[in-house]
C-alpha cells in the first residue's frame, strides 16, 4: 500500500531572505518587537521558587522517600517479610531478611516479620515497584525528596529509619490545585 | 544454548581502533591549511557529550566525524537481564527527553509479541501523555537551540512551558522524569482527579505561548541569517541516510508512522503532518513548531473522546491483578506473586516495533526465547541515525552555522549512546 498522507499535509511557511534592506529594518524593528514581547512578559510576575527556604510542593503521587508502615490500631508492623519488594525491585537495592514471630516477641501481624530491612537509597531509581508488589501495603513511597548526604554508608536506611516519621514534612498538592 | 555452542565474540582493541581513525578524509593540497579541531565531549553548543572532530579552513568547516560513547550505559544489555516487567525503567533512562516513547515503542513491542488487546482508554491516556511528552521534547530543543543562537530568554520561556508539562507527568505518574506510567497491557494508573482540568488549560495556553515564540523568533534577523538558506540537504540523501522525523519532513516528505502505521489510536484523531519546502535549517525549526501546534490539537481531542473503561488490560496472564482483589481472592494472590517475583514468558519469537518519536523512528527489537528475560533488546534510536546527516549538513559551512545545524538536528547524546 503505498502512503499518501493527502490533505492531511501542510506547508509551513517560509520567512524571509536574510540580509538587504529588509534586514536592515528587521535588524531594529523585528528586534523591537520582540523587546515589545519580552516585556509584556514583566508583568506576568516571578515563575521561580526560592528554594531552600520554599520547598516545592509534590502531587500525592510523588515517589519520594520510602516508608513503612504499622497497624494504627495494634501498633504491629504490616510487612510479613516475603521480600516481594526485593522481587519486584529492578536494582535490587532492597535486602530483606525475616524471621519468626513468638508469643513472646510479636513484631508483624503474620507469621513472620522483616528482621533486617534495608534499602540503598544510593541505587533506587524511585520506580515504586516495591509498592506496587507488597500485598500488605507495608511499604509505600512517601513525599520527600531531600535525600543527600556526604556518605554512601549513610545512604542505606535500615528499618528504623523507615520506619520512623521524617522530620520535615514536604509540602503537598491538593488535587485540584 | 549453552556456552560452547555460543558462536565466539572477537575481542576488539578499541586501543588500536581509534589510532586508525583518520582525522581527514580530505586531501591535503599545497597551499591549503587544514587545522583539525576537537569539538567536545564538554562543548555547551553539542547538547551533550557529543565529540565533533572537525577539520577546518579558516573558519570554514571542511570535514566532520561524530565520535559518540561517552555516555554509554549499556542499557540494552541491562535489559537481558531484567524481568519483562522491569525492563520499563531501564528503557525509560534511554532518551532522557522521550521518556514515555521509549516505554511506548518497548511496551507496544512487548504487546505484539503476546498478542494482548489494549483497552480504548489505556491508548488514548498513551496518547495524551505521548503528545505531552512531543512538546516537552520539543520545548527543550527550542530553548536550548535559541541559546545556541544567542536568545537567552528563549530558553527561561521555554522552560517555564516544560515546567507545566513536567507538573502534569508527576500529577499523573508521580515523577517528573523516567515516569514509568506505560506498562505492557496498558498504563500502571488512571489520570488523577483534577488532571483534565489543568491540562485543558494547558492546551489553551500552549498555542499563545507558541506564538509568542515565533513573534520572537521568525522574522529575527540574527535566526534568520543563521537559520534560512543553511544546511540545506535534498530528500534523496536524507532517505539514503535514513533520516526520519523533522527532518525528513522538512525536506518535504510528508513521512510520519502517527498516519502511515498508525498506533495506539492514532488513525482517531485529526491532525496534520507540517512539511518544509527546501530542507534548511529554517524549515527544520517551522516543522517543529508547527508540530507543537498540531500535538495540542490531538490532545485536545484524546482528551474530549476520551472513552470510560479500564486502563490495563485484563488479562491475569500478562497483567497484575487491581489491589482491592489481593485482600480478597487467593487466586488474585497467586497471580501476584508468581507475576511479581517470575514475570510473564511470551511465546518465542521476535518483533519490531516503531512509532514517532520527536527526532523520527523510534523503533524497539525484542527477541523472545521463551524465558521471562528478554533475549535480545535493540532500540532504533532516531538520533543516532540522524547523527550521520551531519556531515552532509554543515560541510562548507561556518563554524558558527555547525553549531545552528547541530542545535536544529536535535541530537539526544542519551539515546544516541543508549
Amino acid at each position: 500500500m503505498p502512503y499518501n498522507p493527502g490533505d492531511d499535509v501542510v506547508l509551513v511557511q517560509r520567512g524571509p531572505s536574510p540580509g538587504g534592506a529588509g534586514g536592515a529594518y528587521r535588524a531594529f524593528g523585528e528586534t523591537l518587537r520582540g523587546l515589545k514581547q519580552t516585556f509584556q512578559r514583566l508583568t506576568e510576575g516571578t515563575k521561580t521558587i526560592q528554594y531552600p527556604e520554599e520547598k516545592v510542593p509534590v502531587y500525592p503521587r510523588f515517589r519520594g522517600r520510602h516508608k513503612l508502615h504499622r497497624f494504627e490500631d495494634t501498633g504491629l508492623e504490616k510487612c510479613v517479610g516475603c521480600s516481594l519488594c526485593a522481587a519486584a525491585c529492578p536494582v535490587d537495592c532492597i535486602r530483606v531478611v525475616a524471621d519468626e514471630n513468638t508469643p513472646e516477641n510479636r513484631v508483624s501481624a503474620g507469621e513472620r516479620y522483616a528482621a533486617v530491612y534495608e534499602i540503598n537509597m544510593s541505587r533506587c531509581i524511585f520506580c515504586g515497584y516495591c509498592e506496587i508488589a507488597c500485598p500488605f501495603d507495608a511499604i509505600t513511597l512517601g513525599h520527600d525528596y531531600e535525600l543527600s548526604d556526604y556518605n554512601r554508608s549513610d545512604l542505606i536506611f535500615t528499618k528504623e529509619m523507615l520506619m520512623a516519621e521524617p522530620l520535615d514534612r514536604t509540602p503537598l498538592r491538593t488535587a485540584g490545585e | 544454548m549453552s556456552i560452547e555452542q555460543r558462536p565466539t565474540v572477537p575481542t576488539i582493541d578499541y586501543r588500536e581502533m581509534e589510532k586508525s581513525v583518520e582525522l581527514s578524509s580530505i586531501a591535503h593540497e599545497e597551499n591549503e591549511e587544514l587545522l583539525t579541531l576537537n569539538m567536545g565531549p564538554h562543548h555547551p553548543a553539542t547538547h551533550g557529550v557529543l565529540r565533533l572532530l572537525c577539520t577546518l579552513e579558516g573558519e570554514i568547516v571542511r570535514d566532520i566525524k561524530p565520535i559518540i560513547g561517552y555516555v554509554h550505559t549499556g542499557i540494552e544489555k541491562i535489559c537481558e537481564d531484567k524481568k519483562y516487567w522491569g525492563v520499563v525503567n531501564a528503557v525509560d533512562r534511554m532518551d532522557y527527553l522521550s521518556y514515555y516513547f521509549n516505554e511506548m515503542a518497548y511496551c507496544g513491542a512487548v504487546e505484539t509479541l503476546i498478542d494482548l488487546e489494549i483497552p480504548q482508554r489505556a491508548q488514548y491516556l498513551r496518547v495524551i501523555h505521548l503528545e505531552l511528552n512531543r512538546i516537552m521534547s520539543h520545548l527543550v530543543w527550542l530553548g536550548t537551540s535559541a541559546l545556541d543562537l544567542g536568545a537567552m530568554s528563549m530558553f527561561f520561556y521555554c522552560f517555564r512551558d516544560r515546567e507545566e508539562i513536567v507538573d502534569l507527568f508527576e500529577m499523573s505518574s508521580g515523577q517528573r522524569m523516567h515516569p514509568r506510567y506505560i506498562q505492557p497491557g496498558g498504563v500502571f494508573e488512571d489520570i488523577p482527579l483534577g488532571f483534565a482540568e489543568k491540562l485543558r488549560g494547558f492546551c489553551k495556553r500552549m498555542p499563545t505561548r507558541v506564538d509568542e515564540f515565533e513573534e520572537l523568533l521568525d522574522r529575527n534577523e540574527i535566526v534568520l541569517q543563521r537559520l534560512r538558506n543553511v544546511g540545506v540537504v535534498d530528500e534523496q540523501t536524507l532517505l539514503d541516510l535514513g533520516v526520519t522525523g523533522p527532518l525528513l519532513r522538512a525536506a518535504g516528505n510528508p513521512w510520519d508512522l502517527r498516519k502511515a502505521h498508525p498506533y495506539s489510536s492514532y488513525d482517531h484523531f485529526d491532525f496534520r503532518i507540517p512539511v518544509g519546502t527546501i530542507g534548511d535549517n529554517y524549515d527544520r525549526y517551522r516543522v517543529r513548531m508547527q508540530e507543537m501546534r498540531e500535538s495540542v490539537r490531538i490532545i485536545e481531542q484524546a482528551l474530549e473522546g476520551l472513552p470510560e473503561g479500564p486502563w490495563v488490560a485484563a488479562n491475569r496472564k500478562y497483567v497484575l491483578p487491581p489491589r482491592h482483589e489481593l485482600a480478597t481472592s487467593m487466586e488474585a494472590l497467586i497471580h501476584h506473586f508468581k507475576l511479581v517475583t517470575e514475570g510473564f514468558r511470551p511465546p518465542p519469537g521476535e518483533v519490531y516495533y516503531a512509532i514517532e518519536q520527536p527526532r523520527g523512528e523510534l523503533g524497539c527489537f525484542v527477541r523472545s526465547d521463551g524465558s521471562s528475560k528478554p533475549a535480545r533488546l535493540h532500540m532504533r534510536d532516531p538520533s543516532f541515525v540522524n547523527l550521520q546527516a551531519l556531515r552532509p549538513m554543515v560541510k562548507d559551512l561556518y563554524v558558527a552555522d555547525l553549531i545552528a545545524t547541530l542545535a536544529m538536528l536535535d541530537p539526544v547524546l542519551g539515546g544516541i549512546d543508549r
